[in-house]
């Protein structure tokens, strides 16, 4: 361990406590880190946050009805690109909780394949308390919630294939994509399914914007939890997030602004 | 104690995990490097939970002879068989085990891959339709950048290929950018919510 | 069943076109980008014996567009004599890794161990790239043939990123924006990519803002960067192929517009 070896070497520095290079860094987390509690007691002393609608989270009632009707099936994936400790995994997750609760409630077969074991593992456990939670735990399926494989395009074959035999009425992209991403929203496309996506990689968000109905873009789909909930202390982050993005605006001007009237200031570069 | 325990263990390794961050002092690395290596080892064990699971799901489907019975078939020969390649015949070159991952596997992935020139194809055939003023400016841009990125673009005029450039440096940019700051921002509040244990939806679907 | 046979058409044109492109053989002269020039020039100016790390992170099925670009950067780092460290942070980059590497090295007759060394694969790339930072040996305790690493004559005075001029990660995927943030953020450590065209803007952020070096992107790329070595390869054969198949994708879209204004009128004289 590194900390015996320069224990036993008394010429090894032992370096400070706080580097001063990353100090900038640690003032904003720390900022917003208080903003963050800032709206959260905010919301436990009685203020309501709302936030607007979004197209993509408000179809998904849409979506899971349609698969009912039709007496078909819905397919939610989380892409090939993320895995459990991302937070888009997480978001992802949080959608998946709500869409397995209506699928409980209205007894539609919900698939989900996955690349990743500890994904798949915890997509059955979401979908397992959903289904407690609409009060049908007869109705959960741990078969329909399965690991296909690591490689990108191993998963995208198979869920293209899955797509082409089940014909699920409604397909869900949500999670991190890769170049997959327009390979599995084109073959939705091409048998006719609603499809709602939602990504953090900004190329494969123009793919989706093509190829699928809705698309939830940039920071609605971390967004979602809060808004299919309704649970305060998320929106409230939500919330907090709005004011980190204006003081990162303002910031933004302010700096255009001085760098415009001293080009030769460097005072925000950090 | 089954929920809150896993809250406790997110809350000190997340708090550990950002504060070693800030500091290059040697205690706070070597928290680091061993987190680290614990990191790599857990990973390692996930892959026995996916493989069993695999075999487990595709074993069943076979037993009950669903419709896609032969790829399920297909998919447990090539698990058995890319060990059992890599265990008689090492994994060098000229082994078994990489001539079937440069001759079967690599060929299939790139296969697929190239999906997407296809795909590409159809969905610009559909998706760039003048509807609207911006729909149209949107299409006008994509000629102007498709035509600009390959060699013969300098052939018909030099200012094509600086057009395309300008558009990818600027517009294009500003507005990824604009994603990004909101990308990294509900990043950053998830992570937040999941280390002070108000997400829990990780944690059997709370 | 028209949406099926238009796909039909659409997908068979595509094909015939870009066979026919293999077919004939035009050679065009690519002027090289800003961003690729700048990838030339650094490693042309480097001092012989200057080590560079190339990291081997994607996956076999963008090999037909990452090889040239791989080929291309490792011709020029050999012919220059710099000291070549191979790894992959992808397990199916490996194997390509070691082959690419090991042929280039033969074509200038450079040594395994002495010119150039392959470390193998390490999962958890996150933890891989930081671990670099503090001692490559440690990450890396063996090289990929089982030889220890701190026996290597290649890796006498190699320790961490300290030792180390320039990181080209050869990616498909975001690979290089774990380079970026984790190697460049905190360790300072320059890095550059040779990635593939649908890779290219999303890295245009960091690349404006100098936190990546440069870029070698996409087969037009990897044409650039022969063009500058005065050595055809597989970037500049693709040239015709990939201008053929914008040319057919232009005509499509032309096409596609003609026939939604002539329905549109249509519709309207309805």
């Amino acid at each position: 361990m590194a900390v015996s070896a320069a224990a036993s070497d008394g010429n090894v520095e032992t370096g400070s406590w706080l580097n001063i290079d990353t100090l900038p860094t640690l003032i904003f987390s720390l900022i917003s880190l208080l903003i963050v509690l800032y709206a959260i007691w905010s919301v436990k002393s009685g203020r309501k946050f709302t936030i607007r609608e979004i197209p993509g989270l408000k179809a998904v009632d849409e979506a899971v009805g349609r698969a009912t009707e039709m007496g078909s099936s819905i397919l939610y994936t989380p892409g090939w690109g993320g895995d459990i400790q991302r937070p888009t995994t997480i978001a992802s997750m949080n959608i998946l909780s709500s869409v397995a609760t209506r699928t409980a409630e209205y007894d539609c077969r919900l698939i989900y394949p996955t690349h990743d074991p500890v994904i798949m593992a915890v997509a059955q456990e979401v979908v397992k308390e959903s289904s407690i939670k609409a009060g049908h735990p007869e109705r959960y399926r741990a078969d329909d919630i399965f690991y296909i494989s690591s490689s990108q395009f191993g998963y995208a074959a198979a869920v293209d294939g899955i797509i082409s035999r089940e014909k699920p009425a409604s397909i869900f992209l949500l999670g991190t994509f890769e170049a997959e991403s327009l390979i599995l929203a084109e073959t939705g496309n091409s048998i006719g399914s609603i499809q709602i996506a939602g990504t953090d990689s900004t190329i494969q968000l123009a793919f989706f914007i093509v190829a699928c109905d809705y698309t939830l873009i940039g920071e609605e789909l971390f967004a979602a939890s809060g808004y299919l909930s309704g649970n305060e202390s998320i929106l409230s982050s939500v919330k907090a997030q709005d004011i980190i993005k204006i003081l990162i605006s303002l910031f933004i001007i302010v700096a255009m602004i001085w760098a415009t009237i001293d080009p030769s200031s460097t005072w925000w570069v950090f | 104690m089954r929920t809150k325990i896993p809250l406790v263990v997110c809350l000190a390794f997340g708090v550990i995990m950002f504060a070693q961050y800030f500091s290059n002092h040697t205690i706070a690395r070597a928290v680091y490097n061993n987190i680290l290596e614990w990191w790599q080892i857990i990973f390692a064990f996930t892959l026995f939970v996916g493989v069993a699971a695999f075999i487990k799901n595709n074993l069943k489907s076979i037993s009950l002879g669903k419709k896609d019975t032969p790829y399920k078939i297909v998919s447990l020969i090539g698990l058995a068989l890319m060990p059992l390649l890599a265990i008689i015949g090492g994994t060098r070159i000229g082994s078994p085990f990489l001539w079937s991952f440069e001759n079967m596997l690599a060929p299939m992935q790139a296969t697929v891959f190239s999906l997407l020139a296809f795909f590409v194809a159809s969905a610009s055939f559909r998706g760039f339709r003048a509807r609207t003023v911006s729909a149209t400016i949107l299409l006008l841009t994509a000629l102007i950048v498709l035509i600009g990125r390959i060699p013969l673009a300098e052939m018909i005029s030099e200012s094509l290929p600086k057009t395309t450039f300008w558009i990818q440096s600027y517009p294009s940019m500003a507005a990824r950018r604009a994603i990004l700051i909101g990308i990294g921002l509900g990043s950053m509040t998830t992570a937040l919510r999941v280390i002070l244990g108000i997400e829990r939806t990780y944690l059997r679907g709370e | 069943m028209d949406r099926l046979r238009t796909r039909w058409i659409i997908f068979s044109g595509l094909a015939i076109v870009v066979i026919v492109s293999y077919l004939i053989t035009i050679k065009f002269k690519t002027a090289p980008s800003p961003a690729t020039l700048k990838a030339y020039k650094y490693l042309d100016t480097l001092p012989e014996k200057s080590v560079v790390i190339f990291s081997f992170d994607h996956e076999a099925s963008s090999l037909p567009e990452i090889q040239p670009i791989a080929l291309a950067m490792l011709r020029h780092a050999f012919k220059n004599d710099l000291k070549i460290v191979g790894l992959s942070l992808f397990a199916e980059g490996t194997a390509i890794g070691y082959d690419l590497l090991s042929k280039t090295a033969r074509e200038y007759d450079r040594q395994y161990g002495s010119d150039y060394i392959f470390l193998g694969f390490k999962p958890q790339y996150i933890s891989a790239i930081l671990g670099m930072g503090e001692s490559i040996k440690r990450v890396f305790p063996e090289d990929y043939l089982g030889n220890m690493t701190d026996t290597m004559p290649i890796m006498l005075g190699i320790d961490s990123y300290d030792n180390i001029e320039m990181v080209v990660s050869i990616a498909d995927g975001d690979r290089t924006v774990q380079w970026v943030e984790y190697a460049g953020a905190r360790y300072n450590q320059k890095v550059m990519a040779g990635l593939t065209a649908a890779m290219i803007t999303s890295y245009d952020p960091y690349l404006s803002s100098e936190q990546l070096y440069a870029v070698v992107g996409g087969l037009r790329g990897a044409a650039e960067y022969e063009n500058l070595l005065d050595k055809r390869g597989g970037g500049s054969r693709g040239m015709l192929a990939q201008s053929a198949a914008h040319l057919y994708i232009l005509a499509l879209v032309i096409v596609g517009n003609i026939i939604y204004f002539r329905n549109r009128r249509r519709r309207g004289g309805e």
